[in-house]
């Protein structure tokens, strides 16, 4: 169970995120949706246990992440942020490999990883320098480290990882991210694509200017009439879910 | 250990042992000035072995210095003597010999002995460190390290390190200013101070120690510090250990052989070209191609006069490594801002 109780973070004086307060049960795939700078990416920092909340708590299964040891953590949480990098020139196999820093086994961790990069289809790349990929199947090759990272009932974090996949691509890392909510970790996504929220995740958590104004299942959140107010843009719900309709201008004369 | 990474190490020991040879077999006949290649005599063996010995524990405290500087801050193009590190140990260890020289004339007191300390190594340190932070500190960009500003400040801050260097040398004894001028152009001494080779000895195997064992973290360490920190690496305690072991060896690097340019700098990359990028095969990889590296150009420069005697080695090393460093900073990478973090 993840649990965000009254949640403040600033950067310096300026404040990132006020009062969140959520939770969610393990087995889930959460959204976390919201518009550029509302703080999607420093929610997800605090979730993963990688800062330090000035005020209130988060925990998952009742301990602190940001409070346990990095190798401690690195069993309990896997973390993909907004922008991959990698400094030095590895081959996808050894990228993905990194995943099982924290493992002490090596049987274990061979399995996890050839798991990780059949779940991505990776496996004509594995050999492949991370850096003559393209940007998609580097974005692939992040996800793979994170899935061999994580335990089963562990908690992953991932920060817009569909932004550079087509979409082939993206049902596939969704459906792997389905499975592993399947098989009991609790999966927790920024994203930007609404009519994707609304058929993959069972909860979205809708952050403006760094506060929580709306939880729930997609279909409660996700109305029209809100879409509309926030982004200026229509939305449909129909039978195939939510889509998007024409854009309304935001320009004034 | 794969089988590339093998074969690697293999390549890179051959040569050192070949560099090993030509070195002891190299030699001057300083009556008409031609080289010769024979087993020298028992006199000029000793002073050969003791430059042999300079150059590896020299040359392995730069090649790991640089590997570690390159991974740490996530730059190809860091090295100890770009960076300005050597010239801030070169200047810190100018000081206190300074300051020892001082003591000898009655003027300065024991703060002066205490700086003296290990030959040069103890202040070299302190100087070096403080010159990594300053440039750390300098570096960054909008909150961001940006290679080519890391290594613009470290120039800039390495010529008035250098700048101050030549300013104490000038208040130094007459009798003094030959030997510390040879020094601050680089030199692999056929007798070594003692105190400065078992210094540089024993921090080399501690620090080859803490890099190897840090090996998988500093891997991890190359993909951002949010990731690596989800990982499991504790970067905090990482930097610390290892920013500490490159500027503890620069200062050694230097306390023994004064400041060499750009074998810290090409050691890592040799070593890449030949075993990848993994840490734990680049670690001994760098030790033994800084070692390979400094003992053949010592070993060269035996050969080439210049008309007032051999080459500096410092010219040498700048003249092979200056392009190369074009080369990395022109490179695919560095283009694409890929090593940018």
């Amino acid at each position: 169970m993840l649990n965000i109780e009254t949640l403040s973070f600033q950067y310096g004086r300026r404040r990132a995120l006020t009062e969140i307060t959520a939770s969610s049960a393990a087995g889930n795939v959460v959204a976390l949706v919201g518009r550029n700078g509302s703080g999607k990416s420093t929610l997800l920092r605090a979730i993963a246990g990688l800062t330090h909340p000035n005020a209130g708590n988060i925990t998952w299964r009742g301990q602190r992440l940001e409070r346990l040891a990095p190798l401690k953590r690195a069993l309990e949480v896997a973390y993909v942020s907004q922008r991959p990098s990698l400094s030095i020139d590895l081959t996808v196999h050894e990228l993905i490999a990194l995943g099982r820093f924290a493992s002490r086994s090596r049987l274990d961790s061979n399995l996890r990883i050839g798991q990780a990069i059949a779940l991505m289809g990776l496996e004509a790349l594995k050999d492949r320098s991370f850096h003559e990929l393209s940007a998609g199947e580097q974005q692939r090759c992040v996800i793979a480290r994170a899935l061999a990272q994580h335990e089963e009932n562990g908690l992953l974090a991932l920060d817009e990882p569909f932004s550079n996949l087509d979409p082939g691509e993206t049902m596939r890392v969704f459906d792997a991210l389905k499975l592993c909510a399947r098989a009991g970790a609790l999966v927790v996504v920024a994203m930007h694509d609404l009519a994707l929220v609304d058929r993959v995740a069972q909860t979205v958590w809708w952050l403006e200017q760094g506060r929580m104004v709306a939880t729930g299942s997609p279909p409660d959140v996700l109305t029209p009439t809100k879409l509309q107010e926030i982004f200026h843009c229509e939305f449909d719900r129909g039978p195939q879910g939510l889509t998007l309709a024409t854009r309304v201008s935001s320009i004034t004369t | 250990m794969n089988k590339r990474q093998i074969n690697g190490l293999f390549v890179l020991a051959a040569l050192l042992a070949a560099g090993v040879i030509a070195r002891l077999l190299i030699g001057r006949d300083p009556a008409i000035g031609s080289v010769n290649f024979s087993w020298p005599e028992s006199n000029i063996l000793v002073l050969r072995f003791g430059a042999v010995r300079s150059a590896i524990v020299g040359g392995a405290c730069l090649g790991l210095s640089g590997l570690l500087l390159q991974a740490l801050l996530r730059n190809p193009l860091a090295s100890p003597f770009i960076l300005g590190l050597s010239a801030g140990a070169g200047l810190a260890a100018m000081i206190a010999a300074w300051s020892a020289s001082m003591v000898a004339a009655g003027a300065v007191g024991w703060i002066a002995f205490i700086a003296h300390g290990a030959d040069g190594v103890i202040p070299g340190t302190v100087g070096s460190l403080a010159v990594l932070i300053l440039v750390y500190a300098l570096g960054r960009r909008g909150g961001r390290l940006d290679p080519l500003t890391l290594v613009l400040t470290g120039t800039v801050v390495a010529t008035i390190c250098g700048a101050l260097t030549l300013l104490v040398q000038s208040l130094m004894p007459p009798s003094s200013r030959g030997d510390s001028w040879m020094w601050f152009m680089g030199q692999v001494p056929e007798l070594p101070s003692s105190g400065a080779m078992w210094t540089a000895a024993v921090l080399l195997f501690c620090s080859f120690i803490a890099s190897f064992r840090s090996g998988s973290a500093l891997d991890a360490a190359s993909i951002g510090d949010d990731e690596a920190e989800s990982l499991g690496v504790s970067l905090r305690r990482l930097r610390i250990l290892l920013f500490l072991c490159a500027g503890a060896l620069a200062s050694a690097s230097v306390a023994l052989c004064g400041p060499i340019a750009f074998v810290g700098f090409i050691a890592p990359h040799l070593s890449r070209l030949l075993l990848g990028s993994r840490h734990r095969a680049l670690v001994p990889a760098s030790v033994i191609s800084g070692a390979a590296i400094l003992i053949w150009a010592d070993a060269v420069r035996q050969s080439i006069d210049v008309g007032a005697g051999r080459l500096p080695i410092g010219v040498l090393t700048a003249l092979i490594g200056g392009p190369v460093f074009l080369m990395v900073m022109r490179s695919r990478q560095m283009r694409t801002g890929a090593w940018t973090c």
